[in-house]
């Protein structure tokens, strides 16, 4: 089955930077799978697709804001999940009030006891 | 050059921090640990979407429901992903697929158990997410190329898991007395599962590792982890069950007591509790649907 490379542009005034690739049979297959395989998060306004040997890039019709879903989708983007850090830090608080939290010896805040031992 | 003689060179470039593309000579040593590892990776993508898509039909709300779907959707995708890189290295992915859901071919021990509760889907979005994070940005700096963009794509995707991981356990744990309780039951059952993640103690030789494909031990990986996630479940005043987990300060790691590994071995070779009901579901998905794969590779001409 061909292989396909896949571009895509963030920003509309972006030029079309590699992705990845897939395969599939035909142009109307490899445009479909691309855009499962690599625009569901909005990862960008606009697509394209090349077959191995090709010269030029078939762009997608479907882009701008449609990319990425055009009903509510932020479930699955980052940005759904702004201030889960901020909420852990609440729920925390609230539970040691409730002296429910495990207060023991751990490594000092920043420093991870594994990064600096390599191999 | 003989074969030898290429064989060093490529390992020298290796050792000086050169990567690998999937078109360069490679020893065969190297393209077999490479096409091996990557393949139990997107092996464990596409079985490790069973587990939580076993709870989207009994998610709590509709919110839940969408999260869950997409997160299901994106693990098979990263399979998809990684199946395409695998593919370079020599073996289709008609074959991988094979392997896999005939039980030549393994997957990650985490996938091989049961989720009984949404407890179960709180500790996978998090602290299973969270340990496979850990790893897979070890994989950034891998020798093999393909592999390191596969992750840069895949990493920002598990990091959005996390967090929809991470808000379930908030939750749960912020909840009811029975909310709490079914969490850390749930920490409680997949500890061990989660230490034995992470594999035994490197040995003293690990081709991987050698090649550059992996660059961090095993155990440097699961110390990583207990300093990520440790002191946080604490402070959700969730205990870990292993009485002898303990910062020491001297040594400047983590104690901890080894799991019963029988039990891990058992589980990736093929015989844990959910080994055979999740393949003998691929298997049968995988068969139902040849008619699909027919067409996609597309329509023959008529005679």
């Amino acid at each position: 089955m061909p292989i396909w490379d896949v571009f895509g542009k963030r920003k509309p005034d972006d030029e079309f930077e590699w992705v990845g690739s897939i395969k599939a049979s035909d142009l109307e297959m490899a445009l479909v799978l691309a855009r499962e395989t690599h625009f569901r998060h909005k990862e960008g306004v606009a697509y394209a697709v090349r077959g191995h040997g090709e010269q030029g890039l078939h762009v997608a019709s479907y882009g701008g804001d449609e990319l990425g879903g055009v009903t509510d989708r932020s479930y699955r983007r980052q940005e759904a999940y702004v201030g889960v850090g901020r909420k852990h830090r609440k729920v925390s608080q609230l539970l040691a009030e409730r002296g429910l939290t495990i207060d023991r010896p751990r490594p000092p805040v920043g420093r991870s006891a594994a990064t600096s031992r390599s191999g | 050059m003989t074969y030898e003689e290429r064989s060093q060179a490529f390992k020298a470039r290796i050792d000086a921090g050169d990567k690998i593309e999937a078109g360069d000579w490679m020893p065969d040593e190297y393209r077999q640990s490479a096409l091996k590892f990557i393949e139990m990776h997107a092996n464990s993508e596409v079985m490790g979407a069973l587990p939580e898509r076993e709870w989207i039909p009994r998610a709590p709300t509709l919110k839940r429901k969408l999260s869950l779907t997409a997160k299901v959707q994106d693990e098979v995708g990263h399979g998809q992903i990684l199946y395409r890189v695998a593919e370079d290295l020599g073996k289709t992915r008609e074959q991988m697929f094979d392997d896999l859901v005939n039980g030549r071919t393994k997957f990650h021990n985490v996938f091989h158990y049961p989720t009984y509760t949404w407890g179960d889907v709180a500790v996978i979005g998090w602290l299973i997410d969270g340990a496979a994070l850990v790893n897979q940005k070890a994989l950034l700096d891998s020798s093999y190329l393909p592999y390191v963009r596969a992750m840069r794509r895949i990493c920002p995707e598990e990091s959005l898991h996390l967090r929809h991981g991470e808000e379930l356990v908030l939750e749960l744990v912020s909840g009811t007395p029975d909310q709490r309780q079914m969490f850390q039951d749930a920490v409680d059952r997949w500890w061990q599962p989660i230490m034995h993640f992470f594999g035994p103690p490197s040995k003293k030789k690990d081709m991987l590792i050698y090649w550059g494909i992996k660059t961090r031990s095993n155990e440097s990986l699961r110390q990583e982890f207990f300093s990520t996630y440790v002191p946080k479940l604490w402070d959700l005043g969730i205990s870990v069950p292993d009485p002898a987990l303990a910062w020491n300060q001297e040594r400047g790691e983590w104690d901890w007591s080894e799991p019963d590994w029988e039990e891990f071995w058992q589980v990736v070779r093929g015989n844990g509790p959910m080994t055979a009901v999740r393949l003998a579901y691929r298997k049968a998905m995988w068969d139902a649907h040849g008619w699909v794969r027919e067409i996609f590779a597309g329509i023959p001409e008529a005679a």
